[in-house]
């Protein structure tokens, strides 16, 4: 996975130098938690659910080899060709080979996640493949020649303005109003309904494979993957191996969370089954149906310590509740997986090496936990990132030597206090008259935006030791 | 080099259990059924129909064939002044009285761009307002992806309350043979990917209206709105 996501620091800033982005991510910030609390509140026990998915994913996780083994039993009964990718480079190859079998030129693909982290589409094209890509959102970035800014809504970054533009300068329709967001819905549905029909090929991802009748679960509200899945006459599902779950009643639960923590609907619009090719006396369908499992360091995800990650089931909740993502918004991650999620799962699939500034782009807040569906406990796996980079010898010898001179003195609890309760009084005469200082020795991070308040009396446990005493008199 | 075959599996059972696959079952087994959600109605036409409504769906009801087919003829009448419709090959579509409606679908695949197309639901589920249709001749593809309007009959037999309920049945019907593909529909096309303001109609169906048939409440249609804050 092709990452630049070390340059989050320099790449967050310029985000926020953009001020319609930042308005637009405000929004979204503001927007999408209430939405999601309300269905999630609307449910009933919505926790019990939050568990009851956790304890199905785990034990799905834990018995993988079994249900893999399963899931590929049923999936070839279906009339699949089930084929394996290690890395995103064979996936990439699969696909070609597929593609060239059939001397294909037009390939309508659906969202899929799977083939972003794989960069399907520049090996396709590069090979002088026609890919469109067919949900809104995919589209629009697609013809902006950008990447996904968020994991469920791709191109929420771009304001109805720049889509405008984007499309009266992409489709050659002549001189039209395209006012709302309604008139550039409707031409896009124009151009892709000639896509779909004129495609050879069609590429869908998804949300869950289950391992007991081989169908694979689509979740969408455009019905883009279904004309997908439904029109070409080969279909390709781009998957990967942490997707499988026992049984379809699974699915269902699983649905029950993603919609509502994804756009805090009770269900989407479509939400689909696909078993294979078509059967004797279909009218239609694919007569050739292949499913790709990448693996991409997944397995040895299950096999660490950052297992739980992949109980992830890609809703974007953890996105849209985290105030850095908020901020920095998704391309400052340098990842198709940003936000929190992304964090923990953006060095884990390429290499702490490459990606080792995503799991200090945290507050610690301990939002995404909260509201994490699958019960991933993200502020953890972030933390444990960090001291793997720590102990690592991964960040800056400045950090770790601040750290671990914070560590020493935390075990010399006498100096500690005597240094902090210098530290405190020595702030209080500094700032006293202003109420604030405005600048301070190794944070000027903090004080290059705003004053550092003035202690106004005491550390905590020389206020603590006087509370205390004042209630023993 | 091995294969990426051998290779993947084998990493995974390096991060799986390796439990057998009795105690799997058995694991498996223990874990009970999650909770559905919570019902607006413990009358499940009306949860039905108002999550239809919730869903962005137009809803009618019909207590007999006869005002079955009225009200697909109603529905297309008052959207264009037509009675063109296209049907999937599903017995229990040819077998409804349509000379009553003054109506008569054409049986088949509707062409790309066709205004409006009928399906017989397999089920109607009230817990999400969705209705279940499997892929062959009885629906084609074309039939719920590239009309205008998707026309769909529930008959309140084939209604069931939750999700895993509907997992009960889908199991059953297609134990012997699986199709293609298992289509739960929920609603119109939409899409909220332009400044998260929702549009209907992004790629398939514009509108979708469900014809609840059989025993209904008289009520039901009244409370679905109801519940909607319609009315």
């Amino acid at each position: 996975m092709q990452v630049s996501s070390n340059q989050f620091v320099e790449q967050a800033s310029e985000a926020l130098q953009q001020p319609h982005a930042v308005q637009t991510r405000d929004i979204l910030g503001a927007f999408l938690p209430p939405v999601r609390d309300n269905a999630a509140a609307q449910f009933g026990d919505f926790q019990a659910l939050r568990d009851h998915v956790e304890a199905v994913r785990k034990h799905a996780l834990e018995n993988l080899d079994h249900y893999l083994a399963q899931y590929e039993e049923q999936a070839r009964d279906n009339g699949n060709a089930v084929h394996f990718a290690r890395s995103g480079d064979e996936l990439n190859n699969i696909v070609l080979d597929i593609v060239r079998r059939h001397d294909a030129r037009q390939i309508a693909k659906g969202k899929s996640m799977i083939t972003e982290e794989t960069g399907l589409n520049a090996v396709l094209e590069s090979a002088g493949l026609t890919v469109t890509e067919t949900d809104l959102g995919e589209y629009i970035i697609q013809q902006a020649g950008e990447k996904p800014s968020h994991i469920v809504g791709p191109a929420l970054h771009k304001s109805p303005d720049e889509i405008r533009e984007l499309f009266l300068e992409k489709h050659n329709f002549g001189p039209r109003e395209l006012e709302d967001a309604p008139a550039m819905v409707e031409e896009a549905r124009r151009v892709l309904r000639e896509h779909f029909l004129a495609a050879d090929i069609g590429i869908i991802g998804a949300n869950a494979l289950i391992a007991e009748n081989g169908y694979s679960m689509l979740v969408t509200n455009e019905g883009n993957g279904d004309l997908c899945a439904n029109l070409p006459p080969v279909l390709i599902v781009c998957t990967s191996v942490d997707r499988i779950l026992p049984r379809a009643q699974d699915a269902m639960a699983m649905l029950r969370l993603l919609v509502r923590s994804t756009t805090g609907q009770p269900v989407t619009c479509y939400t689909s089954f696909y078993s294979g090719p078509r059967r004797q006396d279909d009218p239609d369908g694919p007569v050739e149906t292949h499913v790709i499992l990448l693996d991409n360091g997944r397995s040895d995800i299950l096999a660490s310590d950052y297992s739980d990650m992949l109980q992830c089931i890609r809703c974007g909740a953890c996105l849209n509740h985290c105030p850095v993502y908020i901020s920095a918004g998704g391309h400052a991650y340098g990842s198709v997986y940003p936000g929190p999620m992304g964090s923990v799962l953006t060095p884990l699939l390429s290499s702490l090496e490459d990606a080792n500034a995503l799991p200090n782009a945290c507050t610690s807040c301990g939002r995404c936990a909260e509201v994490c569906p699958a019960n991933i406990p993200l502020p953890d796996l972030l933390r444990d990132l960090r001291h793997e980079e720590v102990t690592r010898g991964l960040s800056p010898g400045r950090w770790r030597f601040g750290l671990k001179t914070h560590a020493w003195l935390a075990r010399h609890p006498g100096l500690y206090r005597w240094l902090t309760g210098l530290a405190v009084s020595l702030m209080h005469r500094l700032g006293r008259k202003r109420g604030g200082l405005a600048k301070l020795p190794m944070a000027s991070g903090w004080t290059s935006q705003r004053d550092f308040p003035t202690p106004e009396a005491g550390t905590f446990m020389q206020q603590y030791r006087q509370m205390q005493d004042a209630a023993d008199d | 080099m091995t294969d990426a075959r051998t290779d993947v599996i084998a990493r995974v059972r390096h991060g799986s259990r390796g439990q057998s696959a009795e105690t799997v079952a058995t694991e498996l087994a223990r874990i009970a059924r999650g909770p559905a959600a919570k019902m607006p109605s413990d009358d499940p036409c009306v949860a039905f129909l108002a999550a239809i409504v919730g869903n962005q769906g137009t809803i009618a009801v019909a207590r007999n064939r006869t005002e079955t087919v009225k009200a697909v003829a109603d529905y297309l009448y008052q959207r264009y002044r037509s009675h063109k419709l296209v049907a999937g090959s599903d017995p229990r579509l040819a077998a409804l009285p349509w000379r009553d409606a003054g109506l008569l679908p054409r049986f088949g695949g509707a062409e790309n761009g066709e205004p409006a197309a009928l399906s017989y639901a397999q089920l109607g589920i009230a817990e999400t307002g969705s209705i279940i249709t499997l892929t062959g001749k009885s629906n084609p593809a074309a039939n719920n992806l590239l009309v205008e309007d998707h026309i769909v009959i529930v008959h309140t037999n084939d209604l069931v309350v939750t999700l895993d309920e509907a997992w009960d049945r889908i199991n059953g019907m297609i134990a012997d043979k699986r199709p293609r593909g298992i289509n739960m529909i929920s609603g119109p096309s939409s899409t909220a990917d332009i400044a998260m303001q929702l549009v209907m109609g992004a790629h398939g169906p514009r509108r979708w209206h469900v014809v609840l048939a059989g025993e209904v409440p008289a009520d039901a249609l009244a409370q679905a709105r109801q519940l909607n804050g319609l009315d």
